[in-house]
């Protein structure tokens, strides 16, 4: 288990300001960020490459803060990678073998192969063994890093946006590969990334970074659905923000957004306060119809809009409609759905949202 | 394997106009000029020399042992130079510290100075100062002795290695350093296990330059050592000696001799030390 209390760090004018998480064992973490947002530095600073102005790291219960890189039992793949171009694909993944203590090496082996044979079987880079590393391709570079990490059996593995500089097709393979290796291997893993995809794809947990904060963490579902700010929700592709005056009313909230829609929501867990609020509706969580849906709930919302806009992505088809001259929503249907029921620009539709799929969040 | 003079490797060449034909040209047209006449320059000493100049050379007991003493102080400078320029641009491109910019402009004061000024000082030094003259008593004896060649070589020629390897390391990423910390090194090892191998292409280039500075200064071993052949004249001195004697034949025939060492010595180096693996 991996525990960062109240974390400082500052380098040139950026900062990780009080950065706390958890990451359980044999959890796969992704740390989602922008470009900037200081994902590399928290991931440099558990490795202890960084030393860090104030806090505390511990890995597996063990105070960490102080240790050197190579006391921590961690297994680096930086972003792009650092393989020792001066040494094989074999010699690379044995590096770190031969510099673990003698007793240790032997916990390494298993059923007496040499680690990291037996690692590069199971990364899928045993053909590989005696070229050299300029010759490799990136998909390539990137399981021979991997390998390397792993074979030293560390702890934890931290991964620095590993897949970033691959095509999308080398990307999905290796994020499924990534996931299965974890799974057997019970590794506790933090996965550093900006690609919203490759977090639901891998996260069994997320954290999302900004600025050298971390703003949220959660589970993939409670991050998309219930973002604790604007900032995530944008993180997350909220796909649609309002600016609203929230005044309660029992059980319900109701919304005056600016432009002048009006919302029911459910009360959230905290409650946001009344007055100004920021409003999250998912373009998925959104129904759209060419008519007023039959018994629907008397505080479901319902608004009249006109179609903008239909953008066919595949497996889902994204619609744009105005609900006056200032609102406009973002509806995503799926494929299926849309085939049943076409949507044509400048339609007249109806949507329905129902009171627990409006996200209220404080300003 | 490639390496730079039998390379295999293919640069990308985009498709070019008349234009970009033109540009090439003229940039190949500099190349060629300054090599066809520095070739031309060699060939007309050769044109102008006989089979007997060289011989006579070869013969000379002060020659050959002029030769001897400029190929085994050059090999010990070289090694020297390299035995600082490798930490010294190791630190100077790793480490920050208060001078940082002062001591980088001093390392690079004999690359400007004029040899013959270190002499004159390396002089002062070892027979007008208390420490230097304590040295020059009782650690070792530089002046007028094959050991002072060395270090008058050492002092003109590792500016030029420091400045080399400090490139190489600029160039190379921490980043490889701090995965082999993570892998079980300690920050030396990494230094040697990493690092320094990554580099081996900078420090052969740092070594030539070191070299082929060393073996062609004369001027402060005139003043610092003296010009004894047989003694402390290395090849460039003795060349000198026979110029001012007026036995120019001889003189271009012993640097055409030493031209021709060097080139065979600087090819190998290359081959071996920069082939890519």
């Amino acid at each position: 288990m991996i525990r960062i209390q109240n974390l400082n760090y500052a380098v040139g004018n950026f900062a990780l300001q009080d950065v706390s998480l958890h990451v359980e064992p044999g959890e796969y973490f992704v740390l989602l960020g922008a470009t900037g947002s200081g994902k590399t530095l928290l991931i440099e600073s558990l490795c202890g490459l960084n030393r860090i102005d104030s806090g505390r790291i511990s890995i597996d219960g063990v105070d960490v803060t102080a240790v050197e890189p190579r006391r921590r039992g961690i297994g680096y793949v930086p972003q792009d990678y650092a393989l020792f171009s001066h040494k094989t694909v074999r010699e690379n993944v044995r590096f770190g073998v031969k510099l673990q203590p003698s007793a240790d090496r032997e916990r390494l082996s298993i059923d007496d192969d040499p680690p990291e044979k037996t690692v590069m079987e199971m990364v899928g880079v045993s053909h590989l063994a005696k070229r050299s590393i300029r010759g490799l391709s990136g998909g390539e570079r990137q399981r021979v890093a991997l390998a390397r990490a792993l074979a030293i059996r560390p702890r934890v593995l931290l991964l620095d946006e590993p897949v970033s500089a691959l095509d999308e097709q080398t990307r999905d393979t290796i994020c499924r590969e990534l996931k299965r290796l974890q799974r057997d291997s019970h590794t506790t893993t933090v996965h550093v990334c900006h690609n919203f995809a490759e977090m639901l794809t891998l996260a069994d947990r997320v954290g999302i970074i900004d600025s050298g904060r971390i703003l949220q963490t959660g589970t993939p579902q409670e991050i998309l659905q219930r973002p604790v700010s604007a900032r995530v929700a944008q993180f997350v592709r909220a796909g649609n923000l309002l600016t609203a005056n929230a005044k309660s009313a029992g059980r319900r909230v109701e919304l005056t957004c600016d432009g002048g829609l009006r919302l029911t929501a459910a009360v959230a867990d905290p409650p946001a306060p009344d007055g100004k609020v920021t409003v999250m509706l998912r373009p998925e969580n959104i129904q759209l119809g060419a008519a007023v849906p039959e018994n629907v709930a008397a505080d479901t919302t319902v608004i009249e809009a006109a179609v903008r806009d239909v953008l066919d992505f595949g497996p889902t088809v994204k619609v744009t409609v105005a609900v006056d001259a200032t609102v406009e929503l973002h509806v995503s249907l799926g494929k299926k759905e849309y085939n049943i029921h076409p949507i044509n620009t400048g339609e007249h539709v109806f949507l329905t949202v129902a009171p627990e799929d409006v996200h209220v969040m404080p300003q | 394997m490639s390496h730079p003079l039998l390379s295999e490797t293919r640069t990308a060449s985009p498709v070019i106009g008349i234009r970009g034909r033109l540009f090439a040209a003229s940039m190949l047209g500099f190349v060629a000029l300054f090599v066809v006449g520095l070739v031309g320059l060699f060939a007309a000493d050769i044109s102008y020399l006989d089979a007997d100049a060289f011989s006579r050379v070869l013969r000379s007991e002060d020659f050959r042992s002029a030769i001897w003493l400029s190929i085994w102080t050059t090999v010990v400078t070289t090694a020297i130079g390299l035995l600082f320029a490798i930490p010294m641009g190791y630190a100077l491109s790793r480490y920050r510290f208060p001078g940082h910019a002062l001591v980088d402009s001093i390392i690079d004061l004999p690359i400007i100075l004029p040899p013959l000024v270190l002499g004159l000082s390396l002089l002062v030094f070892f027979f007008q100062t208390f420490v230097g003259r304590w040295i020059h008593s009782n650690v070792i004896e530089f002046a007028l002795q094959p050991q002072g060649i060395v270090l008058c070589q050492f002092l003109v020629s590792a500016s030029f290695g420091i400045r080399a390897i400090k490139l190489t390391f600029d160039g190379i990423d921490p980043r490889f350093e701090h995965v082999a910390m993570t892998l079980g090194c300690t920050r030396g090892g990494a230094f040697f296990r990493v690092a320094l191998p990554m580099a081996r292409r900078g420090i052969v280039v740092g070594g030539i330059l070191i070299w082929t500075r060393a073996v062609g200064i004369y001027a402060p071993l005139q003043i610092f050592v003296g010009d004894v052949p047989g003694e402390t004249a290395v090849l460039p001195t003795a060349i000198f000696l026979e110029t001012s004697t007026g036995d120019i034949e001889v003189a271009l025939a012993a640097a055409l001799l030493m031209l021709a060492m060097a080139t065979v010595a600087l090819v190998i180096v290359r081959v071996v030390g920069l082939a890519q693996r």
